[in-house]
């Protein structure tokens, strides 16, 4: 799914590869936005990242994710009794995660910007 | 029953999480499940229905898992392979090369994470050596044999009686009835263990 892979099925062709790469690249710091503000459980972050508009097709790939984040020292995981039932693993942003959110937010804008120059219809 | 369909994805799950570290599969498992309680939290009925949309939310198990080894690098195994080597082995590995191929076949049988373990012991007692043991009682030894008086003088001329020993009608039938079992029982054997092979992994 990250990598293009010949002989795809049409329908993924080309542009649902590309697409899907954006998707893929993008969602990460949109999970270090979310938790930029405040931290997060899991099933909270999925749930909001799915209501994105075609950000999430299967909500149980965004564990493999944070696992990931998790690992490369972006986020940090903390247990916190839950108002009801057992309890939850909360993320939140490290400062090396706040730093990344940072300079992907600059990238992001200018990338952003200079697409829609040239990729915009009139 | 709601529960069971739940328990039936984690372990689905976690099959499909095979080749990831021990640490990390328990770590996605502890998520994933805590997700689903979280979900089936603020559903109010409870009912299958519910679940069922929880589940399909989540994705297919093997979507998760190939993502999984896609943010981990870990390469997903060659399934079948090992196992097909070890299947080959187990049967005609002992007259390749022999004794050492069978247990070669035996080592891949053992190492593979397909097989229950009451199929790994029924691959290896069923029967030692493989067809080795039928292939060698072709080749080596005769059913009938041939047995002699001692020699005896008598003037100028040496007497010798020899006389054919052929086994009764009854053990002649034994001995049919035993090199057929040597030869179907491990051919059976490995059929089935082919079969299990592509039904999937073994349940826990």
């Amino acid at each position: 799914m990250l990598r293009m892979v010949h002989g795809r099925p049409a329908q993924e062709g080309r542009d649902g590869g590309l697409i899907a790469q954006l998707r893929r690249g993008a969602l990460e710091y949109c999970v270090l936005a979310l938790l930029e503000r405040r931290e997060r459980y899991g099933f909270d972050l999925v749930r909001e990242l799915a209501e994105v508009d075609g950000m999430v097709t299967s909500e149980g790939t965004i564990y493999p994710m944070l696992a990931r984040l998790r690992r490369d020292g972006v986020v940090e995981t903390t247990w916190r009794e839950s108002p009801a039932g057992p309890p939850r693993r909360y993320y939140k942003l490290t400062p090396s995660g706040r730093r990344a959110l940072k300079e992907f937010r600059q990238a992001w804008v200018r990338f952003r910007d200079g697409v829609d120059r040239v990729v915009s219809t009139p | 029953m709601a529960e069971q369909a739940v328990k039936e994805y984690l372990h689905d799950l976690e099959a499909e999480l095979r080749d990831l570290p021990r640490s990390r599969r328990q770590e996605l498992l502890g998520e994933i499940h805590e997700h689903i309680d979280s979900a089936l939290a603020d559903a109010p009925a409870h009912d299958e229905a519910e679940v069922r949309n929880v589940l399909d939310r989540l994705g297919d198990p093997s979507d998760i898992a190939e993502e999984a080894r896609q943010r981990f690098g870990v390469p997903k195994t060659k399934s079948g392979a090992m196992e097909i080597a070890a299947l080959i082995l187990l049967l005609i590995g002992g007259i390749i090369l022999p004794v050492i191929g069978w247990f070669i076949g035996v080592i891949l049988l053992w190492s593979s994470r397909v097989w229950t373990t009451g199929e790994k012991l029924a691959g290896t007692l069923l029967f030692p050596g493989g067809l080795l043991a039928p292939v060698w009682l072709t080749i080596g030894v005769s059913f009938t044999s041939t047995a002699c008086s001692p020699p005896i003088r008598q003037g100028q001329v040496t007497v010798q009686g020899c006389y054919e020993t052929g086994p009764t009608v009854f053990m002649r039938i034994a001995q049919y009835v035993l090199f057929a079992a040597l030869v179907i029982v491990p051919i059976a054997v490995a059929i089935l263990l082919a079969r299990r092979m592509r039904a999937g992994t073994a349940p826990v």
